[in-house]
């Protein structure tokens, strides 16, 4: 027997180890040398996962169905895989809006509905009251275990009979005073409580480094290391059995168990608490994502071996929940066993103090104050300061709570083991994972559709799980659970409609979750939303795309009538201090501050981070007159807003319009211009062109005229040399006369089925003469007869002719050589003339088309044609829709080539 | 940006992968009572898995800390 009162003063002395770390912690804060700005003090703080539940439970549990622990620390290791993505966005959404527990975060996504709100806090605190109790039973049961030392087995159900000898009690008084102390210090809940958090990490730590102390004395010094321990196991077997996964109760159930983990990481009071209202930096996020579940990893690897200990060694009767103190005691290790209680001690003290502050800021912000509020009329309106009120409500709501609990463990809980009593619980807060999880990521999930799904839920919850527990603990007859309500075997609670083979925590999540998906996908489905339910599905969905989402806000307020109100929750001093800053932000005085949108949001969310979002949306459209922004308004201002789109870009479309056109002219221009100065060249060329046989026919004329005695041989010289420049004369006139009559087109065309080899033959005979005066070689590599193509006849010829004239006019004098070709392909026939003589080199290939143009220097070398043939020659192919082109190089002769389609020839020419 | 994409498929990867390494069937498979070294193959298996995936989330946060300190530096 140990004396109880040693044991009293080793867990008071804890108690005040922990009112000294807090009270530090809060004396740094103040200071500013903040004590919890580390991410590893965020990381154990997040530990106040691990309970009682995981200190005792999990070994009681494990020495019964093997690993089936497991899967509660598994989900949130699931679940901090996806932290950078899920946690972060919650963490964004509720600094951005201040949001300061679970029932607000779903409130205000949905809505800002007061309602859904009040809701989520009354299934919290029924959910989590059970779980309170676990805590305080632990403590109560170590105690007398402890208390009965060196007495090992029986003693379980030896509770104490009274109540001021019940270390429960006393203990959860204790824990009320810190609560209460260091949880509730001001009003402002999105506040962070230093000295707790403190606190609550060094609790973690102790818990940690005492369950692994057990654990290392077990394997190592009880036994001769893990391959000891587990040798001695595999020869019993019914322990053989604990190392199968079938022990763990088969797959459904450890789904179920995942699952449940899963949704109580996030959604927890104290969980939420610790993860997102205690976050002093995002970034801290980044570390506790992976140390957050090293430290499951570490707390949960004793596990299982100091069960299979337990069942080899502890004495039967033994408590399986209270192995891990057993097992020291059995070994005369006194120290060691007090060490291991402190452990589950703060194990407990640690969850209950957070859980209680969390869930007491609920019944204040989301239960208590909407319901003052609605009886504002009656006077609470006029009360000048809130704050200390709502304060005391808070305080008044942690021994509120952990009295529930307290009643609840004497009432129910001595029946249950630790783990059945805390997935209760899981059960219970899993209720508004879809609501929590689907409001983060899809727009369109509505407030009454997390309504029906919250509610729906928790009812059935309460049917499947919560009454058959009274029943079994003998509030209500067993036969409500062995045959259903009124003897209707459909409704069992443990086999609802017939439901059988399934454990009854997956039965009963099977149940409400069907029920609350499908209620909240199939409700979003069908019903619209308001305005002010889109924007706030906007602002948590976008969150993190977006820095805020500016709502819209038309509306009133006078200044005084906001810094008054706000004034009365905060006090006078901190809203003063509020508003200064805001308005130092700007850089204006606080009498300057214009009150819009912005300014009115500022004061709602630092109401919100006091009394919750929905009661202070309620407090601000009591003061603002905020002009209801309803659905038409709404569409109103998106009618205008896409019209001011349609106008821009229409305009924008008229600009790259006129830019086009801009540019159109612009080359139009360019190319007038050009045109003009080809008409000038023209002009001058022509009056060049007609100027020099004038000339010459002028002077042999004066001549002839004013020498009447000349030579005769020499006066038929020179008329024949005013007859050849007449005839050179009228050549010119004549072909500028057709180039203008094809320009201006309207040539007379006489079209027929044209043999390009036939005009071929007919140009050679009508050039013969040419070719023999120059002494020059004409080569007809012609077929009989080329396929047809429709053309002018005589200005085809004209053309052969004109390239004809011009090859043999630069044939060399000595072995003048000129070929004429004609082929045919599938689709065009090819008309070739070539000569050996200078050549043309590449950059005149395109001007030699030209008018007037000749290769070479007009002005020293005598011009040798009218400079109008091959330009006349390419009108007539381009309207005969060919095309003519030249190949040579300088030295090289020049090749000159006609190509006209078949058949279809005039088609495009007319 | 990019990185942040790459990040967050990264971990979405290893949740999934985490899912099916942690459950049945996979647990069934190695929860048949075998041993290895004396020691029971399931607590084994299960142990080993979650201490990768650990390290694994462990890798790609404190990668990106270190990026983003750096960031801050430069």
């Amino acid at each position: 027997m140990v004396a109880g009162w040693f044991i009293i003063l080793i867990a008071a002395g804890y108690i005040g180890l922990l009112f000294a770390i807090a009270y530090y912690g809060d004396k740094r804060a103040d200071q500013g040398r903040s004590l919890i700005n580390s991410s590893a003090v965020y990381a154990l703080s997040i530990a106040v996962y691990c309970t009682s539940w995981t200190f005792y439970g999990s070994v009681g549990r494990a020495s019964q169905s093997g690993i089936a622990f497991l899967p509660i620390y598994l989900g949130p290791t699931l679940v901090f895989c996806l932290g950078w993505l899920l946690l972060r966005k919650i963490l964004r959404v509720s600094k951005a809006n201040r949001i300061t527990t679970i029932a607000d975060f779903i409130g205000s996504r949905y809505g800002k509905n007061a309602a859904l709100a009040g809701l989520v806090a009354i299934i919290a605190v029924i959910g989590v009251v059970p779980y309170i109790a676990l805590q305080l039973k632990a403590v109560s049961t170590s105690f007398t275990v402890l208390l009965h030392y060196p007495a090992v087995g029986g003693i379980a159900d030896a509770g104490p009979d009274s109540y001021f000898h019940d270390t429960a009690f006393w203990a959860a008084l204790c824990l009320a005073a810190f609560a209460i102390l260091f949880g509730t210090r001001t009003i402002e809940a999105s506040e962070h409580h230093q000295g707790l958090v403190a606190a609550i990490a060094f609790e973690s730590m102790v818990k940690l480094i005492a369950f692994l102390a057990a654990g290392i004395f077990v394997v190592v010094v009880l036994f001769d290391g893990f391959g000891d321990l587990f040798q001695r196991a595999a020869a019993d077997p019914a322990i053989t059995r604990l190392l199968r996964f079938e022990a763990t109760g088969g797959g459904f159930s450890w789904i179920t168990l995942t699952l449940l983990a899963m949704a109580a990481i996030i959604c927890l009071p104290r969980q939420f608490q610790v993860i997102v209202v205690e976050n002093v930096n995002e970034r801290h996020l980044d570390r506790a994502l992976w140390a957050f579940p090293l430290y499951l990893f570490l707390i949960n690897i004793f596990v299982l071996p100091i069960a299979l200990a337990g069942r080899l060694t502890a004495p039967a009767g033994v408590d399986p929940d209270t192995i891990v103190l057993t097992l020291p005691m059995a070994a005369q290790q006194y120290s060691l066993a007090l060490f291991v209680f402190v452990g589950g001690f703060s194990a407990g003290t640690g969850m209950v103090i957070v859980e209680t502050v969390a869930l007491s800021t609920m019944v204040s912000n989301d239960l208590v104050m909407p319901l003052l509020l609605r009886w504002r009329r009656l006077g609470l309106a006029d009360w000048p300061e809130l704050a200390p009120f709502l304060l005391k409500v808070r305080r008044m709501a942690i021994p509120f709570l952990l009295l529930l609990g307290y009643l609840y463990m004497r009432l129910v809980g001595e029946s249950y083991a630790l783990v059945a009593i805390g997935l209760v619980s899981f059960a219970a807060v899993a209720q508004f994972f879809p609501a929590i999880l689907l409001g983060l990521f899809w727009r369109r999930a509505s407030t009454a559709a997390a309504f029906v799904a919250i509610g729906g839920g928790f009812l059935l919850w309460t049917y499947t799980l919560l009454l058959p527990s009274l029943a079994g603990s003998g509030w209500l007859p067993i036969a409500f659970i062995e045959e259903g309500p009124y003897g209707i075997a459909l409704l069992k609670p443990y086999a609802l409609f017939g439901l059988t083979g399934l454990d009854p925590i997956t039965h009963s999540l099977f149940w409400t979750m069907l029920i609350n998906i499908g209620a909240l996908v199939g409700i979003s489905l069908l019903t619209e939303q308001s305005a002010l339910e889109r924007a706030q599905a906007a602002l948590f969905v976008d969150a993190l795309e977006q820095a805020e989402a500016g709502r819209l806000w038309r509306g009133t307020a006078k200044l005084s009538d906001l810094t008054d109100l706000v004034a009365r929750f905060l006090g006078r001093g901190r809203a003063d201090e509020a508003f200064r800053d805001y308005a130092g932000r700007r850089g204006v005085d606080v009498a300057e501050l214009a009150v819009d949108g912005e300014l009115v949001r500022h004061a709602e969310r630092l109401l919100a981070g006091a009394i919750g979002t929905a009661s202070a949306r309620v407090m601000i459209a009591s003061v603002a007159e905020e002009e209801p922004l309803g659905i038409d308004e709404v569409m109103r201002i998106l009618d205008e807003t896409s019209q001011v789109i349609e106008y821009s870009r229409r305009l924008e479309d008229k600009s790259r319009e006129l830019e086009t056109a801009t540019g159109e002219l612009r080359a139009a221009n360019d190319r007038l211009k050009q045109l003009d100065r080809l008409k000038d060249d023209f002009v001058s060329t022509v009056s060049h062109e007609l100027r020099t046989p004038l000339t010459s026919i002028r002077s042999f004329s004066e001549i002839l005229h004013n020498n009447p005695d000349l030579d005769p041989d020499k006066r038929r010289e020179f008329l024949a040399i005013v007859v050849k420049e007449s005839e050179r004369l009228t050549r010119l006139i004549n072909q500028m006369l057709d180039l203008s009559k094809i320009e201006s087109g309207k040539p007379d065309w006489a079209v027929s089925d044209v043999d390009l080899a036939e005009v071929a033959r007919d140009a050679a005979a009508a050039t013969s003469q040419l070719f023999e005066d120059k002494s020059a070689r004409l080569d007809l590599r012609l077929p009989e007869s080329a396929p047809p193509v429709a053309a002018d006849r005589d200005r085809l010829m004209q053309v052969t002719v004109n390239l004809l004239s011009n090859a043999v006019k630069f044939c060399p004098r000595v072995d003048g050589r000129v070929a004429l070709t004609v082929v045919s392909d599938p689709t065009d026939v090819t008309l070739t003339v070539a000569d050996n003589g200078p050549g043309i080199a590449p950059e005149h290939h395109q001007t030699v088309f030209e008018p007037f143009h000749q290769v070479g220097d007009t002005l020293t070398a005598k011009p040798q044609g009218t400079g109008l043939g091959l330009a006349i020659c390419r009108m007539i192919v381009d309207h005969h829709g060919g095309r003519i082109w030249v190949e040579s190089e300088a030295g090289k002769g020049a090749v000159f080539r006609v190509r006209l389609s078949r058949k279809v020839a005039l088609a495009r020419a007319v | 940006m990019p990185d942040e994409v790459r990040r967050r498929d990264r971990l979405i990867g290893l949740f999934l992968l985490a899912l099916v390494l942690l459950n049945p069937p996979l647990l069934m498979l190695f929860g048949g009572g075998d041993t290895v070294f004396g020691l029971p193959l399931l607590y084994l298996y299960i142990f080993v898995a979650w201490l990768l995936i650990i390290g694994a989330v462990a890798w790609i946060a404190e990668r990106r800390a270190a990026r983003r300190r750096r960031d801050a530096d430069g």
